[in-house]
């Protein structure tokens, strides 16, 4: 062995990020929330009480739709913070990061690989309830059609293409959710912390276009909170942008401009908590 | 020989122009405790040489600053204040630890991979080239003697076991420096003697050692130097043939004597100006014994047969 420099490494990155991923599905509470959420999506069909009216058969998938996304939102939420800071944290822990960065491994390296092994978790997560969903749509479009030939003449028809999009929305905005619960654990001394800051950050991610919106309409408000909702406004991303199901169904459909330009938002704020983290572990004494 | 007077001194490489594996020079840390900016020091103005190829204790009582100082030269903490090198280049830069193989204490890994598994991970994150894999993990797995439960899963090794595999991926990258942070803490005593007699294999291949333990008689036995550290300084460094060896006296080990020839002698050193400080029985270690007799039972089992 000699002393030349040791660049950083994607091979690396990616074994550790692979080895991540192995821990991360074979604990518990992935495949419980994996049944749970394929149980609520595949569950969704039987709700027979529901009255979808006369021409139910738009409304009867737009349903299907709605609910099948709402439930990989919030399994897919929750698998995301606690996998990436549990994962994080058995590391540290159990002591087996002193072995790993004892290695000529770049704590960079280490940060990007927990979350790309997180990430990957959630991405096959998403794309099990996303195929069930399609899965589960493109039947229920079949017997529809088989009752009602015309019952999608005025569109309202769900594309496998716009589920896959709004899925894979979904998933980039779960990345930069694991991003961020990385950030905070880099600094944070337990898990049960970086657990209850990844969701307050999903909060506030959610809200903070509400926040401001509403600041905007009331002209009374005072400077401090305008500056605070403008600050969270920049420092947060809005996850509101990713929240693109309203137009899946319609006439004009998805745009994919639009859906290309969400993932680069959210790839560069990936990026940007990326980096942060980086930093913030450099020093980290393990 | 180092003493406690002369610690706080740039401690120079044993032997002028001797290869030095580690270089600490008035290495300080502190630690902040709690919010008002206090700070514990857990090593203070250590200065340290470790040559090459030598195998080198690092002793000292709980919280003397031994498992920081290992974990500055691993790169994984900042000194406070001075420097550290490993094999020529500082502990900060990643690059230093191509050269450093590490086996933590207590060690515990990815109980869920096999042992071949655990070793080919850490071979691949080294950068061990992938037509070199296979041999290289074979090679070392034999090397530990743990061929055998290479297949099995970490989570079933016994506490000897994970010892073994921790050296094996600790050697994997064929390192020119290996630390073992209380390579034999827990392990049974045949185990321990295993471990004694790698740490020699280690040194007679040419490879530094840098080891702590609370098993004095297992450093006198394989290290060639030692340093003791207490409450983070160094309070005494040497060789230890030079510190437990005394050069004024001499053991004579001879057929037990009656009391009356004893006596004789005591007459006859006397009328040469010299006495006789102490007459002992040599006690056979208990190692030994521990040693031998399991040894004996395992033999008796096999020729006992299945």
């Amino acid at each position: 062995m000699n002393s030349m420099a040791v660049p950083f490494s994607f091979a690396r990155t990616s074994l550790i990020a692979g080895n991540t991923f192995l821990e991360a599905v074979r604990q518990r509470l992935f495949l419980f929330l994996v049944l749970l959420a394929v149980a609520l999506v595949a569950g969704a069909r039987f709700f027979h009480e529901f009255d979808f009216g006369p021409d139910g058969g738009v409304p009867e998938l737009k349903f299907l739709f709605d609910f099948g996304l709402g439930a990989l939102i919030f399994f897919g939420s929750t698998l995301t913070i606690t996998a990436t800071a549990q994962l994080f944290f058995s590391e540290i822990e159990n002591r087996t990061a002193l072995t790993l960065l004892a290695k000529p491994v770049w704590r960079a390296e280490f940060v990007f690989g927990k979350f790309l092994g997180a990430w990957a978790v959630v991405g096959v997560f998403c794309a099990l309830l996303t195929g069930l969903l399609a899965v589960l749509l493109w039947f229920r479009t079949g017997a529809i059609l088989a009752a009602n030939p015309g019952a999608f003449l005025h569109g309202g028809r769900i594309g496998l293409g716009d589920i896959a999009i709004v899925c894979g929305l979904q998933w980039l905005k779960f990345g930069v959710l694991a991003m961020m619960t990385l950030l905070v654990s880099s600094f944070s001394g337990t898990n049960l912390f970086s657990v209850v800051m990844g969701f307050f950050v999903l909060v506030i991610c959610h809200l903070q276009a509400f926040a401001h919106q509403a600041y905007t309409r009331v002209e009374a408000s005072s400077v401090a909170l305008g500056l605070m909702i403008e600050t969270l406004a920049r420092v947060f991303p809005d996850f509101q942008f990713f929240n693109l199901a309203d137009k899946v169904g319609t006439e004009a459909g998805l745009d994919a401009g639009l859906a290309l330009r969400v993932a680069a938002y959210a790839l560069a704020y990936i990026l940007v908590f990326g980096f942060l983290a980086v930093f913030s572990f450099r020093r980290r004494e393990i | 020989m180092t003493t406690a007077a002369e610690a706080s001194v740039p401690a120079a490489a044993p032997s002028s122009g001797a290869p030095v594996a580690i270089d600490l020079c008035g290495v300080t840390k502190d630690f902040p405790v709690g919010l008002r900016g206090l700070k514990l020091r857990a090593v203070d103005n250590l200065s340290l040489a470790v040559p090459a190829g030598q195998v080198f204790g690092l002793l000292g009582p709980n919280g003397s600053g031994k498992s920081t100082t290992i974990k500055i030269v691993l790169g994984l903490l900042e000194p406070t204040a001075g420097t550290c090198r490993v094999v020529g280049v500082p502990s900060a830069q990643v690059e230093s630890r191509r050269n450093v193989g590490y086996l933590p204490e207590a060690p515990y890994f990815y109980r869920y991979l096999s042992g071949a598994e655990l070793v080919r991970f850490y071979a691949r994150v080294c950068g061990v080239p992938r037509q070199r894999l296979d041999a290289r993990v074979r090679e070392v797995l034999d090397w530990v003697g743990l061929t055998g439960a290479a297949a099995r899963r970490v989570g079933t090794y016994s506490k000897g076991m994970l010892q073994r595999v921790g050296l094996a991926q600790a050697l994997v990258h064929d390192p020119r420096l290996v630390i073992l942070d209380e390579p034999t803490a827990g392990v049974d005593p045949a185990g321990s003697a295993e471990i004694s007699s790698m740490i020699l294999r280690l040194k007679s291949e040419g490879r530094t050692v840098l080891i702590t333990s609370h098993l004095l008689a297992q450093i006198e036995d394989v290290c060639d130097r030692i340093a003791i550290l207490d409450r983070g300084r160094l309070i005494l460094e040497g060789a230890v043939a030079e510190l437990v060896g005394r050069r004024d006296r001499q053991a004579l080990i001879v057929e037990a004597l009656p009391p009356g020839e004893l006596a004789e002698l005591r007459v006859w050193l006397a009328a040469r100006g010299r006495a006789l400080e102490s007459v002992e029985q040599p006690r056979a270690r208990l190692d030994e014994i521990f040693l031998r007799e399991v040894a004996r039972a395992g033999d008796g089992r096999k020729e006992a047969g299945p």
